[in-house]
């Protein structure tokens, strides 16, 4: 998205959360501006059309599936601290995505935090370290479940058989 | 149905969803004061808080003056939730490299 792209989003953005007020502009304008600035410098256009677009289909795939996984997750983190006795198993285990755009890559890693058990912790040479409560369990059909999701938004196809 | 009593069925969803809010915000912090250790805690945090913050935001939509209201609702809860959870992630990272100020 160019500059003028996110000028406008960020705007539509102020617009809603500050309300129709033409005052709170005073406060809105730089925060704006400064926004547009920091998301050039963090997330730089790459020039390549069509890459990191979210896809409307991926979306209608997405929204549903993660509503439910983050009911899921709260549910269950709820049940674990809320026993008498603590019903957890901490630890980590890895992942390697096949994710190739960075954005998809950055969704990815704020799912996997918000959906049952598990927390992207870091991310380092091309491998996913993940802390689930319950490390026994296998976490890894659960991930690919949601990294097939995550690629279907932004329309990329994973090549399967690299694992 | 007449007006009193399709507001009265109104509120009274609208207090259920609270109190569902507010029961899984306060799991998020029996969690935080019971797991053991950082990244545990930041799952009470990032998950059950999340979910506490949707319920209360669905609590509200019904009570919502205009469509307006209810989009800045929709967008605050998403915004929260992104901020969460990158948030989580940065300070596990910070964690695990073990390049932080004073954080274990």
């Amino acid at each position: 998205m160019g500059p003028l792209g996110r000028l406008s989003l960020f705007s539509a953005l102020w617009a809603v959360l500050a309300g129709g007020s033409p005052a709170s502009w005073i406060i809105g304008a730089p925060t704006v501006l400064s926004a547009a600035w920091a998301s050039l410098r963090l997330h730089p256009d790459t020039g390549r059309d069509g890459r990191a677009g979210m896809r409307l289909l991926g979306l209608v795939r997405f929204t549903p599936f993660f509503l439910l996984q983050s009911i899921r997750g709260g549910l269950d983190v709820a049940l674990r601290v809320l026993r008498p006795r603590l019903r957890i198993h901490p630890g980590f285990q890895s992942y390697r995505p096949r994710l190739g755009d960075p954005l998809a890559r950055v969704v990815f890693l704020d799912t996997i935090s918000l959906l049952p058990g598990t927390l992207s912790a870091d991310m380092r040479d091309g491998l996913i370290h993940i802390h689930a409560l319950d490390a026994r369990d296998d976490l890894e059909p659960g991930l690919a479940r949601l990294e097939a999701v995550v690629a279907a938004l932004f329309g990329e196809s994973l090549e399967s058989g690299t694992r | 149905m007449d007006q009193p009593t399709f507001g009265l069925i109104l509120n009274l969803i609208s207090t259920l969803l609270a109190c569902g809010g507010a029961l899984f915000f306060i799991a998020g912090t029996v969690g935080l004061l019971r797991l053991p250790d950082l990244y545990s805690r930041l799952h009470a945090l990032t998950k059950a808080d999340n979910l506490g913050l949707g319920l209360i935001m669905l609590a509200v939509l019904p009570q919502a003056p205009d469509l307006f209201f209810a989009l800045k609702m929709l967008l605050l809860w998403v915004l929260v939730m992104i901020a969460g959870a990158t948030g989580a992630h940065l300070i596990a990272k910070r964690a695990v490299r073990g390049d932080g100020e004073d954080i274990l």
